[in-house]
């Protein structure tokens, strides 16, 4: 195979890229790479600005309070800024936190309570165990196999993440947990294909963010890839008086989900972030014959190496056995749980793998985090979020329309409603109910909206904030937040097309769905 | 015989409770500019025995108690006063088929404004009105769906809900307090289905005025024209 041979003066060696004890997480603003970029940085400022006055002083809808309105005007100025990026996205959180208190939508405790909560402390944790991967090279040599294995061509070692998701997302429900374990081997792989925190290219943009999309859209494959779409199974058999079933789930869930990532491991390397035939293999001098002659170098498992094994299948098996727990141990080890407990056997003194110091906490994606969820809170709370979701449906009268088009609405608000919560769990709360309510009021079967619309729980790709996976797996600096917006969208409009073709297709054949012509009487 | 008499006088109010049905209590409470309230309610009676009938009422001091319609010969006035919260109706003849029991009243203060003491510090700012309303159903007979419409002063608007109890069931769908329009002015609704003996549900909705302050509007222009002058190189053509 001819490897494009990069020129030694710009490129780094395989030996730097993958000397990775040395990288850290900076916390460097960005460069803007074009013009483009650089006007958007300018106007980006007075205009979030001018989008959180037009939303502050709009006159308020009946049915959203004061607080509501304000949350949403923050919230969108931090949007703006964000995918603008006039400043670091950390020091965005911290405007809008500030914020938040002063147009009095949330309260002090409620913004600082944001930094202790689960999802921030897994992000932390997680960082201890990775920095332990990478510190005794296991990630490393877990990566160069999977180059050597798959990677002759970069499309190849996309695609064995897809294949690696999918066997992961049924075993281990938490899509954070997924997210960490196989975070080293995303950036080792990204940084063999020249994609590094200071030069991110496409092959990183797409291993990442095609990764967040495993992680997340794969857990609608069964109905216990995530907690959230049990509590939707609860709605449906509470209110909508439908049991559904593993294999029913399955049945719907799987394809829609599998076929959506297998098109977008085509599409995000072929429209989005094109990587051009000469980037199809690794970008370092030597190619895949260095990466083999690293991968022998590296020769047989070190004792830290197999230390970092047991701990993290330790971690790994308590991911994987939450539901046996309370049965084991009277306690339910939850994912951050298990992760403490992984952390406290790495830094342990002697016995462990690492000390405090070496550990690489991104402190300043701490920060970003919690200021994105305490925004996300904030509308959750004011119900911000359910007054937009109620006043998108009860402004379209859909009595007396067929099916078919009820459907649509109902999957693409469902689908899009995730860029306006940060939690799964509330939209759910939020959004099925709704959903069935609705049903029996125009006389349709509420199974027939309210499952097709539980199997979009899970695609939460839109924003970094949208999600666990999507915060952690943003602090790699890879990609920006308009190109997860992007990547996104794009997946999200093809779950709604595939969602729509199924609800007149292989739905209806199943008895879920009526005829997409059909009106209800 | 003290005993017989009392459990003979429990199971004569047990078999009235049972035999009384109330599908429905609503209140609808208009705010005035002034703080005062009006209100009516319509307390929808499916069932009862002729005699007295007690009702729960989630207001302490209500003043001008009329009965506006009800079937005849049906008197109203208020309980004891150590339990004011409470309406006694006296039914002349037994109610079979449902009849709607509408009384009006009027509240004279339903909004707080929480006044500090110098040196204190301050749960509200200046211009907030705290409306607060509590319900406890301390009658036998189970009411079916308690609802209280709370209308607000024409210039005043909801900051936010700040309680809302209890809390959701799984099987009702939320929220326990909704805002919308009520002839053209914002309202909550507190609704809350299935109020058995002792079951209790209260909201708190703090209120600022409609109009918001300009200052966000000159800080916000200012900043951003503040920006736009000293940040103009990073678009500026760079001099080859």
């Amino acid at each position: 195979m001819a490897a494009a041979v990069p020129t030694p003066s710009t490129q780094p060696s395989l030996r730097d890229l993958l000397d990775m004890e040395k990288m850290t997480l900076s916390s460097k603003t960005r460069e803007a790479q074009s013009s483009n970029e650089r006007w958007m940085r300018y106007l980006g400022f007075p205009g979030g600005i001018l989008l959180f006055l037009a939303i502050l002083y709009l006159p308020a809808g009946a049915g959203a309070s004061a607080s509501a309105q304000a949350g949403a005007a923050c919230f969108a100025l931090a949007l703006v800024w964000w995918v603008t990026e006039p400043f670091p996205t950390y020091v965005t959180s911290l405007v809008l936190m500030f914020l938040l208190l002063v147009t009095r939508t949330s309260n002090a405790k409620a913004i600082m309570d944001v930094l202790g909560m689960e999802v921030i402390w897994l992000n932390l944790l997680a960082f201890i165990l990775s920095s332990m991967l990478v510190k005794t090279r296991l990630a490393k040599r877990m990566a160069l196999w999977l180059v050597l294995r798959f990677g002759h061509k970069a499309s190849w070692a996309l695609l064995a993440f897809v294949v690696l998701q999918l066997v992961l997302a049924p075993l281990i429900p938490a899509t954070a947990a997924r997210c960490v374990m196989t975070l080293p081997l995303m950036i080792v792989v990204a940084t063999i294909y020249g994609s590094t925190e200071a030069t991110p290219n496409n092959f990183g943009k797409n291993m990442m963010l095609l990764n967040l999309g495993c992680i997340s859209v794969l857990s609608s494959v069964t109905m216990t890839g995530s907690s959230a779409n049990l509590i939707a199974v609860g709605l449906i058999q509470n209110m909508g008086g439908h049991r559904v079933y593993y294999m029913d789930w399955m049945m719907l869930g799987a394809p829609v989900a599998i076929v959506t990532m297998l098109l977008m491991w085509i599409l995000g390397q072929k429209l989005l972030f094109r990587i051009k035939p000469e980037e199809q293999v690794p970008q370092l001098e030597g190619g895949l014959g260095l990466v083999r002659e690293q991968y022998e170098s590296m020769g047989a498992l070190s004792f830290q190496e197999k230390k970092a094994i047991a701990i993290f299948g330790m971690v790994l098996f308590l991911w994987m056995t939450d539901i046996f727990h309370m049965r084991w141990f009277g306690v339910e080890i939850s994912a951050p749980f298990a992760a403490l407990l992984g952390a406290v056997v790495v830094l342990f003194p002697r016995w462990g793998i690492l000390s405090w110091a070496e550990a690489d906490i991104p402190w300043h994606l701490l920060i970003f985090s919690a200021g994105a969820y305490a925004g996300g809170l904030a509308l959750d709370d004011t119900g911000a979020a359910e007054w937009g979701v109620r006043m998108l449906f009860g402004g379209m009268n859909l009595r007396g329309v067929p099916f078919g088009f009820t459907y649509t609405v109902v999957i693409a608000v469902m689908m899009y409603s995730h860029l306006l919560t940060t939690s799964k769990t509330v939209r759910t709360l939020i959004m099925i109910p709704i959903i069935i309510t609705m049903a029996k009021a125009l006389g349709w079967n509420p199974v027939s909206l309210a499952l097709p619309a539980a199997l979009c729980i899970d695609w939460v790709v839109g924003l970094p904030i949208s999600g666990k996976p999507n915060v952690i797996l943003f602090s790699t600096n890879q990609f920006t937040v308009g190109d997860n917006f992007k990547h996104g969208m794009l997946t999200c409009t093809i779950g709604v097309i595939i969602l729509v073709l199924s609800g007149a297709t292989w739905f209806h054949w199943l008895g879920i769905t009526p005829a997409f012509w059909a009106v209800a009487p | 015989m003290r005993s017989l008499r009392l459990g003979a006088a429990l199971l004569a109010a047990s078999a009235l409770a049972l035999a009384t049905e109330l599908p429905s209590y609503q209140v609808r409470l208009t705010a005035a500019r002034d703080g005062s309230g009006q209100a009516m309610a319509t307390v929808l009676v499916g069932h009862c025995p002729a005699g007295l009938l007690v009702l729960p009422l989630g207001f302490s001091a209500p003043e001008d108690l009329k009965l506006e319609e009800a079937p005849p010969g049906t008197r109203l006035e208020l309980g004891a006063r150590d339990t004011v919260s409470s309406l006694r109706f006296q039914l002349q003849a037994p109610i079979e088929a449902p009849v709607a029991l509408r009384f009006s009243f009027r509240v004279k203060q339903v909004l707080q404004a929480l006044k500090t003491a110098p040196g204190e510090k301050g749960a509200l700012p200046a211009g907030s009105r705290l409306f607060r309303h509590g319900f406890v159903n301390t009658q036998e007979t189970p009411i079916s769906l308690y609802r209280l419409e709370f209308q607000f002063p024409e210039d005043l608007i909801a900051q936010a809900v700040r309680e809302q109890l209890p809390k959701l069931e799984k099987q009702e769908t939320g929220p326990r307090v909704l805002l919308s329009a009520l002839e053209g002015r914002q309202a909550a609704t507190l609704t809350y289905a299935n109020v058995h003996q002792g079951d209790a549900t209260s909201m708190a909705v703090e209120l600022v005025p409609r109009q918001r302050s300009l200052v966000w509007l000159i800080a916000g222009v200012t900043l951003a024209g503040l920006y736009l002058f000293h940040f103009r190189d990073l678009v500026a053509k760079k001099a080859s």
